[in-house]
């Protein structure tokens, strides 16, 4: 059931002819996988709602790659939306290149948050102190007043 | 396989789908009351903001103006603010039936990116200029650009985190309220009521645009391209779903593959075996005001045009999972009755908040009823107007006299 093709589409079918076709075989192997992984079949933080194994993998590569575009609040967002497989152990076995993406984005996420919050501190405590003149030219909102950014609404 | 004890009841799970839509629709208003309340400190209320925009157009309010003249220039911008929606409305009519989805779609994301990135930064400089936050450009800059790629991302993408979604779609909706209620005092009112109008005419009429929308979109069995809140579909039994649920915010694809998924697990899911029969859509309709170029000319009338946004629905309907569907144009409508009337006191935001979300809720009791699309706007719209003169004009005087009494209160 998890195949790491590219394309979602094509992917799709084979899934959902495995659930639609014999009823008996269908649930079978639901039911197998429900006690084998517990109420953690579902990849995403929405359950039964959100996406399947197939479409987590895009998706998660999808944001994780999306989010060196200087976003760590997509990789935030990902870690978030994949949280069940972050949190229990058991997806190492049965997803482990989502893991992977998602562990990507978790550290990816904390180093920029890191980085960009000691900076911020280190601006917001250090004041004049630390900077000179040169905080009265960075800090927002005499940039705004400068450029006039509050002027059209 | 897990199954809860006992059966939920019908209380429970309407009750859940009711509390699934009054949250947002109340932390919305909630959330513009606050911003209302936070800056509209300095400036007093008859403070009268003169910028031109589509709504403004016909007249600009004067506080020295009679009260025949006010209202008679209210009038004349809501008639030029409704005309011009109608338009556009029309014009998404179009545009759907000549299946240019992906131009709709991809206006809505630009439209989101507009709202979240300019209007959203500047009622952050607004907020960071009021508490002096010592944030500096960078992080500013990293944090607005974050916060709007990922809303854009959100609202274009069916299928992201849920909660994302909902509350990206709520924080639209704060932003678009807190920009009308920057319009003069008459003509908020009177627009309010006229919306409220339009939309009792264009869902119901035959010949409205949004009925036209909504039949058209049932007839084809599509999801209309807009910005609809849709609430998380409640499920009534957990484990026997084989597969996965698939909201249909907006359809990729469809095919036989949702038609027997569903099927199989229709026991479960007792609103999508209601959906099969072909009769629940959402009904919505795109307040749709065309962009503005955004034109800077800064001299002492800084005549500034500001970019209007569109996108919004209105009309409550039935989603295709079962889930309601409200507008985001109901949202914003709503918000901007009770900042409105969070401008004058908080008394009266109390009376319209309450009066807001009985209508809604006849207006869900209805939907539940007749099971089409109707339009969300008009109960609550006229309750809350009608509330927000009678405290104004009645309850105060009898509150604020009790209290300097001790009387009461």
């Amino acid at each position: 059931m998890d195949n790491d093709s590219r394309s979602p589409f094509s992917n799709r079918h084979p899934t959902a002819a495995a659930s639609v076709l014999p009823t008996t075989v269908a649930t079978d192997e639901a039911s197998s996988s429900t006690r084998r992984l517990g109420r953690t079949e579902y990849t995403t933080i929405d359950g039964p709602l959100g996406l399947s194994p197939d479409d987590s993998l895009t998706y998660a590569r999808r944001f994780f790659k999306l989010g060196f575009l200087c976003l760590p609040f997509l990789w935030a967002v990902n870690c978030f939306y994949f949280w069940p497989v972050l949190r229990h152990h058991q997806f190492q076995q049965s997803h482990p290149r989502l893991r992977r993406y998602l562990v990507g984005s978790a550290i990816g996420f904390f180093l920029f948050t890191t980085i960009l919050s000691s900076w911020a501190l280190t601006f917001a405590i250090g004041g004049e102190h630390l900077f000179g003149h040169v905080w009265g030219e960075l800090v927002m909102y005499n940039v705004a007043e400068k450029y006039g950014l509050t002027g059209w609404i | 396989m897990e199954q809860d004890p006992r059966p939920k009841t019908i209380l429970e799970t309407c009750g859940e789908e009711i509390i699934r839509i009054v949250t947002p629709v109340s932390i919305c208003m909630l959330l513009v009351v606050i911003l209302v309340s936070i800056l509209n400190e300095g400036s007093s209320s008859n403070d009268v903001v003169s910028f031109a925009t589509m709504a403004t157009i016909a007249y600009t309010e004067n506080s020295s103006d009679s009260i025949w003249d006010k209202l008679k220039g209210a009038l004349l911008n809501s008639l030029v603010f409704v005309a011009v929606v109608t338009v556009v409305t029309f014009l998404l009519v179009l545009l759907f039936y000549l299946r240019c989805t992906k131009f709709l779609k991809y206006y809505m994301g630009f439209s989101s990116f507009l709202v979240l990135g300019f209007m959203g930064g500047e009622i952050a400089l607004f907020l960071i200029k009021d508490f002096s936050f010592p944030i500096d450009c960078i992080t500013f800059a990293v944090a607005l650009y974050n916060f709007t790629v990922v809303g854009v991302l959100a609202v274009f993408m069916s299928k992201m985190a849920i909660f994302v979604t909902q509350a990206y779609l709520v924080v639209i909706g704060m932003l678009v309220a807190y920009w009308f209620t920057l319009l003069p005092e008459w003509t908020t009112w009177v627009l309010l009521v006229a919306m409220a109008l339009y939309d009792l005419a264009a869902v119901l009429l035959p010949g409205g645009p949004l009925r036209l929308l909504v039949e058209l979109a049932m007839s084809r069995d599509e999801d209309i391209p807009a910005l609809v809140y849709e609430a998380r579909p409640v499920i009534s039994d957990f484990g026997q779903n084989g597969g996965v649920v698939r909201r249909r915010v907006w359809r990729e694809e469809r095919g036989d593959f949702d038609e027997n998924q569903r099927l199989n697990s229709g026991e479960n899911e007792r609103n999508i075996v209601d959906a099969e029969e072909g009769r629940v859509l959402g009904g919505d309709s795109e307040l749709a005001a065309p962009l503005i170029q955004h034109i800077n000319i800064r001299m002492n009338s800084s005549e500034n045009a500001v970019p209007s946004e569109n996108f919004s629905l209105e009309g409550i309907g039935l989603g295709s999972s079962g889930a309601i569907k409200l507008g985001l144009g109901d949202f914003i409508f709503y918000s901007v009755l009770v900042g409105r009337a969070a401008m004058y006191d908080f008394m009266t935001v109390y009376a319209c908040y309450l009066a807001i979300i009985a209508g809604l809720g006849i207006t869900l009791m209805l939907l539940a009823f007749y099971r089409k699309a109707l339009p969300a706007l008009p109960f609550s719209i006229m309750l809350g107007v009608l509330f927000y003169l009678l405290t104004r004009l009645l309850l105060e005087a009898f509150v604020v006299q009790c209290s300097m009494n001790l009387l009461m209160f």
